[in-house]
Order: structure tokens, then sequence, then C-alpha cells
């Protein structure tokens, strides 16, 4: 009995132990087959891209785009996947998986502070010499910025983002409130304000504003400006040290401030889809791709800049979606010359005309209309005065996640001291396990 | 002597050509198991002793059980464990009395009973992570978009903001799961009841027993091994618990609903740690074990 037992239990471990080795084989051939097989018709290569599902329009862009590439390249085919986010972190699980398969696409769309996480890790690999010098003068320094770690530039974005106040005039009217200026930034809203407001506007029909963007990254990009704007970091600025910084005074009465918003109900902690646009909410910390939706609606709406502290610091969110290349690309230079194309002035232009965001070159603006104006050039406006970057760190992914978390816990009554400490043990212990030298 | 008659009537001697057949034929299903769930098992126990960082698979180094010394010591860990435990507590006796009294219910032979049973099991029949959208919509705190607080506001009572208030969270994601579950145990439960034979009601009935009486000495005694084998299904079940939360409340209000599988996927996949996230698998795995035999053991007997 004994011994069928013995039997069984190594029957079952060899077993185990070809099957694993049969995995490894299986990955290995489809890597090779895929190489033969694209030999074999006519030298073509073959790259893939990743990025999260998007509005119409930017759907529509990539078929345009990509059918004009490949008719043209017959040698480069490209192709593309749209992956859902889900409005929070189902993307970037899905690029963890494919991580430990080994089935990453060639290019790969990240969030911009993502860039320093998968760079760390070595996912995605540098893509220096995909530009020439005059290409890289003309993007914008915050997209630069963004896409560099380690003195290298790893990924590159064709459109900016930021965020503004957006209010419901005739909501404004009805709380007799003067609407916030759109022309001087030292007129915008300032925290006091902002919250003043937001209690008058708050009535049974609808709430006073919209501080939710999503309950994942959202949180840290659209809200941590508040932070800046209260000279409190999160991180140190080596990405190294959270302690004395996430859960400083500073940081915990930020925290304090915005949650008084969710808990006397003058916002909601679960909005809507389009809240604000379908009239339940008068103001909304809104983004540069709202402004399509809204031109459309027939809603009477303005803009103004992002609340500024009550002694006038003003900061506003900056970053987009980049593009890189990732360790799992065979022909690497192919993908350095569609990217080239990709980003290319005229196709940034076609790309942030669709959806109205800000695009990354300056050449580009030439061939975009609109932007001197109204709630586009206000977008512009900040981004090349007052945006601020989301911190940097290769242990960004547990920052974001676990401030998103506590901010939340805050939002429903939670201590804010405590919360805080967490997320600050949380960040340095990752960052000791895995990046410390 | 006679030993071995009892013994080779309990075993039949196969011939050598049906053995050979019958372990082909069960090589299948065999191979199957060992791919996708004995070896996971393995390899999660075995990566629950590493370092490991979910994006660099190739710097995996031998941490010892510092892991498991890490999750004991984690306070999210036992608020998880907590969690769980609360949800399938509650769960579990609310889901199989609702599914057997649906059972009761639609078990009659009346006209038009059946659309009943169908209308009782379509939330089965629905992906979850659509009725966790739903739910959401419902439990919505605004009374201009939640339903269920519009019809509390048109009784005169407050607004309630069910998945963001500590104290109700974790409830309204036990009454919807027992909602969308008893379906299932329903059918289940239905299939036991006609099992059950009409003449034992008939002679109850003939010694004047009443149809409370009816239940408890004829309609429990008869379905014991179904009620056995639902609570089972349904303990296991409620210990998994991970979509409601991930889609509703993202263990939220203050980990309220952060249940032990939404604790390891956390760890594992935005966190990156998933060395770590094995190790809590692997504790979770036990607990679910133990249980198991537990309840297995405890059935057996009575």
């Amino acid at each position: 009995m004994k011994l069928k037992k013995l039997l069984c239990v190594g029957l079952a471990t060899v077993m185990t132990m070809s099957l694993t080795a049969c995995g490894n084989n299986a990955s290995s051939n489809a890597v090779n087959g895929d190489q033969t097989g694209s030999k074999a018709s006519g030298d073509t290569i073959n790259l893939t891209i990743w990025s999260p599902t998007d509005e119409e329009p930017i759907e529509n862009w990539w078929v345009e785009k990509l059918a004009a590439w490949n008719e043209a390249h017959p040698e480069i085919q490209v192709s593309r996947e749209a992956i859902d986010r889900s409005d929070s972190y189902a993307y970037e699980n899905k690029i963890t998986t494919a991580t430990t398969s080994n089935d990453l696409p060639d290019i790969l769309y990240v969030d911009g502070p993502n860039v320093s996480y998968y760079a760390a890790n070595g996912i995605i690999v540098p893509m220096e010499g995909a530009f020439s010098e005059e290409e890289m003068a003309d993007f914008m320094p915050s997209t630069v910025q963004q896409g560099t770690y380690d003195g290298q530039l790893y990924a590159i974005a064709g459109t900016e983002s930021s965020v503004a106040l957006f209010y419901n005039k005739d909501y404004l009217d009805a709380a007799g409130i003067q609407y916030p200026s759109d022309s001087d930034v030292k007129d915008a809203w300032t925290w006091t304000e902002f919250y003043n407001n937001a209690e008058k506007l708050t009535t049974e029909d609808y709430v006073g504003t919209n501080i939710i963007m999503d309950k994942g990254e959202g949180l840290i990009y659209a809200l941590g400006q508040f932070w800046t704007e209260n000279n409190a970091d999160l991180i140190s600025e080596d990405g190294a040290v959270a302690d004395g910084y996430v859960n400083s005074d500073a940081s915990i009465a930020t925290a304090e401030y915005l949650a008084k918003f969710i808990q006397n109900g003058y916002a909601n902690l679960d909005p809507v889809k389009d809240e604000f646009l379908n009239g339940y909410a008068a103001t909304m910390l809104g983004g540069s791709w709202n402004i399509a939706d809204l031109e459309k609606s027939d809603m009477n709406w303005g803009v103004s800049y992002f609340p500024v502290s009550d002694d006038g610091k003003a900061s506003s969110p900056t970053g987009d979606w980049a593009a890189a290349i990732t360790k799992n690309c065979e022909n690497v230079d192919a993908a350095k010359e569609f990217m080239n194309w990709l980003m290319s002035s005229e196709n940034i232009a076609a790309y942030a005309s669709a959806i109205a965001k800000p695009a990354s070159r300056t050449s580009a603006y030439d061939q975009m209309e609109g932007w001197d104006e109204g709630a586009r050039a206000l977008m512009l406006w900040q981004l090349q005065n007052t945006g601020t970057a989301r911190p940097s760190s290769p242990s960004y992914s547990v920052l974001s996640t676990d401030f998103a978390s506590a901010l939340l816990n805050i939002f429903s009554g939670a201590d804010a001291k405590t919360e805080m400490d967490n997320v600050a043990s949380d960040v340095d212990e990752n960052y000791e396990t895995y990046y410390a030298e | 002597m006679a030993n071995t008659e009892v013994k080779a009537m309990r075993r039949p001697e196969y011939k050598r050509g049906e053995k050979m057949a019958g372990s082909i034929m069960s090589l299948p299903a065999v191979l199957l198991l060992l791919a996708f769930l004995v070896v996971p098992i393995i390899y999660t126990i075995y990566y629950s002793f590493f370092k490991y960082q979910v994006m660099r698979p190739d710097s995996i180094t031998f941490h010892g059980i510092t892991n498991y010394l890490k999750l004991f010591g984690d306070k999210d860990f036992w608020v998880a464990l907590k969690n769980t435990v609360y949800f399938t507590v509650l769960v579990v006796p609310i889901q199989c009395v609702l599914a057997l009294a649906l059972a009761m219910l639609v078990t009659s032979k009346r006209r038009g009973v059946s659309i009943f049973r169908t209308m009782y099991f379509s939330p089965q029949v629905t992906s979850m992570v659509v009725i966790a959208i739903l739910w959401t919509i419902l439990y919505n705190s605004s009374a201009t978009t939640g339903l269920i607080n519009a019809f509390l506001k048109n009784m005169g009572m407050g607004p309630v903001d069910f998945l963001n208030n500590p104290k109700t969270a974790m409830n309204s994601i036990i009454f919807m799961s027992a909602w969308q579950g008893a379906g299932y145990q329903m059918m289940i439960f239905l299939a036991g009841l006609n099992g059950i034979p009409a003449e034992q009601y008939e002679a109850a009935s003939v010694d004047g027993a009443t149809k409370v009486q009816q239940f408890l000495y004829v309609t429990i005694p008869g379905l014991m091994n179904t009620i056995k084998y639902v609570l089972m299904i349904t303990l296991i079940q409620a210990m998994k618990l991970f979509t409601q939360p991930y889609i509703m409340t993202k263990g939220g209000p203050q980990n309220t609903t952060k249940t032990l599988v939404f604790y390891i996927y956390e760890q594992g996949f935005q966190k990156g740690n998933f060395g770590y996230a094995c190790t809590a698998a692997t504790i979770f795995f036990i607990i679910v074990v133990v249980l198991s035999l537990i309840v297995k053991k405890l059935t057996k007997t009575s």
C-alpha cells in the first residue's frame, strides 16, 4: 500500500516535470515558429500593439492609420489589439500576466507613471535612435520627461492631458455664484472657494462637484495635484522613500480636505457615468478628453483652472499613455521605424484632434484647430505653465494602488493618519525588497 | 477463505485488456487534472518560499519562510480572513434556507409553476459580473439613480449608502450573493424533494401529521444527504468570494469587503508580490482543505 502511494507521488512528480519541460519547449517553439512563418511569407515582420480600448474617434484613428501603414509597408505588418481597462487596473493586470508567460506584444502602451516601474523591471527596452535630435526637441519637455527613466528614453506619448474645473453655468446662476475665471489663474477658485461653492451648489437633484474620475489610477492622477499645491510630496525625489512624505502632516491635511466633499455629500464616491454631462453634478474636475463630448452636448458649460491653494499655488495633472517597445519584441529596429511614423507630427495632430487632447509635439498644433481659444487653450496653458508629473518610482504600482485604496477608505470615514502610515510602510517595504542595493 | 471471497466480491478481477482500456480512457482526465490542478498547486506551494517580483521572473531568490512570517504578521491578511469568515458564516445559512424555501414553493404541481422555477434560476445563468454591475446601480446612494434608495425615499426613509458605508457594505454583498446563488441550490433541493416517495407523505397524513410535522419528520430526514451536499458546496463557494467585491467595492470601504482571494489578487497582480501572493494562496488552500475535511467528517457521522 505504502509502495503504491510512493509510486503515485513519484509518477506525479515525473509527469509534472515532463509537463513543465513541455511547456518551455512549446513556448520557445512558438517563438521560432513565428519567425520561420514570417520568413516564409517573403520576410514580412509582424508587429503587434496593445493599447487600451478607447473612445470611438480614436478607435477609428487606429483602423485608418494602420491600414495606411500596412499598405505602404508590406514588409512590416502591424496589428493592434484593444484591451479593456474597466476603469481600474484590468489593463495592467493583463500586462502582468503576459510578462510571466512571455506573451507581451512588440509595442505596448503604458500609462505615463508606469514607465519607471516597467523600465526598472526590464519589461520595456530603451528606444534610443527612434527619433532624431530635432524631432525630440519638438516633443513637449513633460512628454520626454515622463518617458525617460535613468537617463534613457523608454516610451513616447502622442498626446498629453490636463485636468481643469468644468462648471454648469445654469447651476451656478441658480446658486448666484460668479463664473470662475478662464483668463487669469490668479482668479481661479481657491481650495476654500471650491469647497464653499460645492456646498452652495449641492441640491436635492445634483451634487456640488465630481472629483472621482475612477477608483484606480485616476485618483493619484487627478487628485495628486492637491498634494503638490499643499507642498506635500508623495515620495522622495529618487522614488525610494515614502515614509515622512505620503504620511506627512500636510499630506494628511490634504486628504482630510478632500474627504469633506464626500462626507458632507457635496460629491459622490460612486458617481454615475457621465455625472456632470447628465446634469447630476454642478462642477467637475474633468480632463481635456471630456471637451469633445461637452461640445457635442447642449449643456451650458464653462471651464476654469484647476483649483489653486489658498496662497495661490497652482498645479495641474499631466501625462498620457505612451508607446514603448517590450523585451519580447524581436525586431526592435522595425518597431522603432514604425514608432517614428506613428508619432509623426501629422499622425499626432490627427489623433489629438479626434479626441480633443493636447498633442505632445509643438509642430502638431499648426495642423490643429481650436487650440488658441476656449477650454482647449486653457488646457494647453496649464500644460505649459502649471503641469506637474506624477511621482516616479520603481515602486509606483504599489504607491498608486495603496494611495487609491487609502484615499477611498479616508473618503468613507477611515482615519487619515493610519491610512497614510500604511501606504508609507507598504511602499517602503516593496522598495527595500526588490530595488534597494 | 471467506475473507478473500468478500474481497473478490468488492473488487472484481478485470481482464488485462480491460484494465488497459480503463487506464487509457482515464488518461485524458488524469492528464488534465495534473496540468490544471496538481501542477499549479505544487507550483504555488513552491513559489511561496521565494522572493518573486512578478515583472522579474529572472531574479527569483529563495526566501525561506520569510513570506510566511510576514503573512502572519500582516494585519490586512487577518482582516481579509475575518471578512471571508463573516461572509461565509452569514451567507451559507441564508442562502441554503432561501434555496430550500424556494424549492418547497416551486415543487407543488400547480399550473405555471415552471415559470417561477425558471425565474428563480435565472440569476444563476447570468454572469456574476453582470449581476454585480446591476446591483451596484440598484445600491447607488443617490435617490435619483439608485433604485432601492428611490424606493426608500418614497417610503419616507433617508438614503442609505449601501456600498460605501463600512457597516452595510458586506451585508449588501451577502444579500445579493444569496439572492444570486440560491437558484442553483434550489435546483439541487428540487431533485432531492422529488426523491422522497409520495407514500411517506400519505402515511404521515393518515397518521394525522400536520404540514409542519410532515416537513420536520418526512421532508427534512429525506433531504438529509442533499442538505449535506448543498452545505458543502455553498461553504467552499463562499470562501472563494471575489467577483462581487472586485466589481462593487474594490475591497472597500475601509477594507470591510476585502476577502482572502481579493487579498491574494491584489498582492500578486496589482503590487507584483508574486511569491508572497503564493504564500497567501497556500494558506488559503490549506484552510479550504481542512474545512472540507471537517464538513465531510461531520456529515458522515450524523
